[in-house]
């Protein structure tokens, strides 16, 4: 009895009207999307100092994308660009160069004092 | 012709053998039939490891960077010639492609 009163309610309630509906748009709070670090920056093989600050200090390890925070391209072109510069001499493999210690640390990273 | 670039590595000597040594690459380059467009010199550094060359262990050396257009038939004997030759501690000969823009990269598109 209540079920048949409440079915004719909604059928004349006037959902249909044009003004009440969804206005299709973007998402208005969408937010800007934030590049990585290097992205309006060319990564060459002759820039070791640059290619250092994505190696360990202490062991010369590249880093991993978790702790560089680069774009999945960015963070391949640096991986070849380092080993480029290992296999040609410009760049050491076991350690950093001590004239790159004191740059500014961009990965998200801490050693253990 | 495609587009190469010669990182070169020479031994520690005085400017005139230096300079005699370029000589002869650049000589030995143009014979080919290579055009140079460029040399650099990236001065005399300490090199980020020992390397071994021709009985003789090197710690410093000296960095050169060369630019030129060949055809890609004579990079093979180039490669071997410069390995022969004594005063050359290393010497890599990479292909230099155009530029890929950074504008499809992730971020602000400006």
């Amino acid at each position: 009895m209540s079920c048949a009163g409440l079915r004719s309610l909604t059928s004349s309630s006037g959902v249909h009207r044009k003004d009440d509906m969804m206005v299709k748009m973007e998402n208005p709070y969408k937010e800007p999307q934030r590049g990585c670090v290097l992205c309006s920056v060319s990564v060459d093989f002759k820039n070791t100092q640059l290619l250092s600050q994505f190696v360990s200090p202490h062991t010369g390890r590249i880093y991993g994308r978790h702790i560089t925070g680069l774009c999945g391209r960015k963070q391949k072109e640096v991986s070849k660009a380092i080993k480029k510069a290992q296999s040609l001499g410009f760049m050491a493999v076991t350690h950093k160069h001590p004239q790159f210690m004191k740059d500014p640390n961009i990965c998200g990273i801490r050693h253990l004092e | 012709m495609p587009r190469y670039e010669l990182a070169l590595i020479l031994k520690t000597m005085q400017r005139p053998e230096t300079a005699a040594t370029l000589r002869r690459t650049v000589e030995t380059l143009m014979e080919r039939g290579a055009v140079v467009r460029n040399l650099e010199n990236l001065g005399e550094k300490l090199l980020p490891y020992k390397m071994a060359k021709h009985n003789q262990s090197h710690t410093r050396g000296t960095y050169f960077l060369l630019d030129f257009y060949a055809a890609p038939s004579i990079l093979n004997r180039l490669l071997d010639h410069l390995h022969r030759d004594v005063d050359v501690v290393r010497s890599t000969v990479l292909r230099k492609d155009p530029e890929v823009s950074n504008s499809n990269c992730c971020g602000p598109k400006s």
